[in-house]
């Protein structure tokens, strides 16, 4: 079962977004909202320290990555040693197959998932559905979002995009709930529902946030309590886990799974952070007497080969989603595949191949926030610049276009360049007023675009250290 | 050739991507809390676990007897961890005369539950419940009201110094129990318009009584 790719049709499923003001607005809070969490809980100490923090979850994800045949190797001894049963899987069709051949295996007919992206990649759900298992998402987001017969548009907030009344409207239609305003209300609603399902559930389905080579755990985050739901109560558990989310060791997990949250949502830890060591011990009688991981590829192993490698030190938190102008606009579905935002326009193209989603490496400002947000610092303007090139080699790109860009690329490196790119985009705005050519005009047809500053902020900068130098040179004197 | 010889033998074909990567020279920890006494630490953890929307109390074993019967509330059932997990000795006996049915109660009824901790955490307010043998996963994930059990001793720093002590124990120790959960606070959500609730699946309370 494969997942329907409609990147190539961004502009026009940006513009649906950009006409639907409840969208927008329930976008532009969420993604507000968590972005000011962050930068309080990731630099609380100092911003020294955030940034020596983001460095180090940096490194232990490329070195992790450096080191990954030998890693999964490692892991996948630890992984046996703890019980679980390792498989591997190379694309969607494989995963989901092991998956169907596990829950036969175990006479499963009802099945209860926690959160996972991966999940979303492999379109687990249909392919479980259409061999007659009952599927339930059960984090609240994707819940509702398979109940909607829709798509998550956040990684972490999967259901961002919708109001208050459009959820309570989905518990109405579908599960007959007494019509109620009051989120306290839903939530209690929904908790109700789904511990029935959580109780009779044979085999509950995770993701892996984590996976520690050198202890062979399963590192999972999560606020609401349904991933241990998932993993502790049905007779049988799978993770399914892609190969980069190893880790080294335990230390590195420490920092990473820490980082995660402080970057996602500005928590210093979720409410739950599960290490997960395998089924239940012969003196246990409770948890999964199975437990089985699946290490994904699907796709990873041909990015591995490539100069978007760093794409795979992705933790999937979704800051760069929060900080992109762009994302904060209109949402993740009008990137038209699993992923949004920045991470989702390097992503897309690099697993459903460059023809089917042409647009997105153009769906940025080269602004560089998501850069700078990122908790394992990852590039994504630089891989953004990239696929633009390569979009410009396999003649996919108009020629006014790719002077642009090439000429931005030539403009962001230089610091004199940069400064007469300034000069000239605002003479440029003189000219030209507030619409823009281009793909730029699809935009600013529904804004403004914001004038350039009148002096440029480096001007700013080298007047106030100017002025900085004298005081301190009148203080000494 | 399997799957797993396709992947590795791809990946191994591939060229190695950052071989350049510097190692970190000095390790930080996320929240820095070197330095604090152990009063220190412990009133850094009430603070975090208050501002997770825990509810804690420094107690003697009586009071928190006590306590217990206050959120007891009149139940006839309390789902608990088993009496040698639990470092209030008397606690099983004294429901047991009120007629209260103490067990693991894994029916997702049970309003109350009631688990020691391994460790507590003062940076981040946690606390470190390990299954196993009379130790349960779901005691505290399935009832409403989640009663954790603990002494001030058990308090570390932050989960770098929980995760160092293990590694001075060597591998057994982190992989003793098939399923370790770091609990911050009550379980909640922000996926209905953003606005936070409590309770979404798992304890909707948590009450953490340290016993003096």
């Amino acid at each position: 079962m494969t997942v329907t790719v409609e990147s190539n049709n961004f502009i026009a499923l940006a513009d649906v977004a950009l006409h639907n003001e409840d969208l927008q607005h329930a976008v532009g809070e969420g993604t507000r909202a968590a972005y000011y969490k962050r930068l309080d809980t990731m630099f609380a100490t100092s911003s020294e320290h955030g940034e020596s923090m983001r460095q180090q979850a940096a490194e232990a994800k490329r070195r992790a990555l450096r080191d990954l045949p030998d890693l999964l190797e490692k892991a996948e001894r630890n992984l046996e040693k703890n019980g679980f049963q390792v498989e591997w899987a190379l694309d969607a069709a494989e995963a989901n197959q092991l998956l169907l051949d596990i829950a036969r295996r175990h006479g499963v007919e009802s099945v209860t998932k926690s959160k996972s992206m991966l999940s979303e990649e492999l379109g687990t759900n249909h392919a479980l559905e259409a061999a007659g298992l009952r599927v339930v998402e059960t984090d609240l987001g994707e819940y509702i979002i398979q109940l909607a017969n829709e798509t998550p548009s956040h990684i972490v907030g999967p259901v961002m995009h919708k109001t208050k009344a459009e959820i309570r409207d989905v518990f109405v239609h579908e599960l007959g709930m007494e019509p109620t305003d009051d989120a306290e209300e839903m939530v209690a609603f929904a908790r109700r529902m789904l511990r029935e399902d959580f109780l009779k559930a044979d085999m509950g389905v995770s993701g892996g946030n984590f996976l520690i080579a050198e202890t062979g755990s399963i590192g999972l985050v999560m606020n609401e309590g349904n991933g241990r739901m998932c993993t502790s109560l049905p007779r049988v558990h799978v993770a399914l886990v892609g190969i980069e989310k190893l880790v080294d060791t335990v230390e590195d997990y420490a920092t990473l799974t820490q980082v995660l949250p402080s970057s996602s949502t500005g928590q210093k830890l979720t409410v739950y952070t599960n290490i997960i060591n395998g089924p239940r011990r012969d003196d246990e009688d409770e948890g999964p007497e199975h437990a089985y991981v699946i290490l994904v590829d699907n796709g990873r192993s041909d990015i591995y080969a490539t100069k978007y490698a760093e794409a795979l030190a992705c933790i999937r938190c979704g800051a760069c989603q929060n900080a992109c102008p762009v994302y904060r606009a209109m949402g993740g579905h009008a990137y038209g595949w699993v992923y949004g935002g920045p991470i989702g326009a390097v992503l897309t193209p690099l697993f459903v191949g460059l023809e089917n989603a042409t647009p997105l490496p153009h769906a940025s400002s080269l602004c560089g926030s998501c850069k700078q947000v990122c908790p394992v610092d990852i590039d994504l303007p630089r891989m953004l610049l990239d696929l633009r090139w390569d979009l410009v080699q396999a003649g996919e790109s108009k020629v006014g276009w790719d002077m642009a860009m090439k000429m931005w690329a030539i403009g962001m490196t230089s610091p004199t360049r940069f400064n007469l790119g300034g000069v000239a985009a605002r003479t440029g705005q003189h000219i030209m007023g507030e619409y823009m050519p281009g793909v730029l005009g699809n935009w600013t047809k529904h804004r403004d675009f914001p004038d350039f500053a009148p002096k440029p902020f480096r001007q700013l900068w080298a007047a106030r250290r100017h002025s900085r130098v004298k005081e301190r040179k009148n203080e000494r004197a | 050739m399997s799957a797993r010889e396709q992947i590795l033998g791809k990946l191994r074909q591939a060229r190695q991507p950052f071989t350049d990567v510097q190692p970190i020279q000095d390790r930080q920890p996320m929240i820095p809390m070197a330095g604090l006494s152990a009063a220190d630490q412990l009133s850094r953890f009430i603070s975090e676990a208050e501002a997770l929307g825990c509810c804690v109390y420094q107690v003697s074993p009586n009071e928190a007897i006590e306590q217990i019967m206050d959120l007891l509330d009149g139940d006839k059932t309390v789902s608990s961890w088993d009496e040698a997990e639990l470092p209030l000795p008397g606690l099983r006996g004294m429901l047991e005369s009120l007629g209260v049915s103490v067990g693991a109660h894994q029916d997702g009824d049970t309003r109350l539950g009631i688990t020691g901790v391994t460790a507590a955490l003062a940076a981040t307010g946690s606390l470190i419940v390990e299954s196993g043998a009379g130790r349960y996963r779901s005691t505290s994930l399935l009832p409403d009201v989640h009663i954790a059990l603990m002494r001030a001793e058990q308090i570390l720093p932050d989960l770098e110094s929980w995760e160092e002590a293990q590694r001075r124990a060597g591998y057994p120790a982190f992989t003793r129990s098939s399923n370790t959960t770091v609990i911050s606070g009550p379980s909640k959500t922000a996926d209905i318009a953003h606005q936070l609730v409590k309770g979404a699946h798992g304890p909707r309370e948590v009450h953490v009584m340290i016993l003096g």
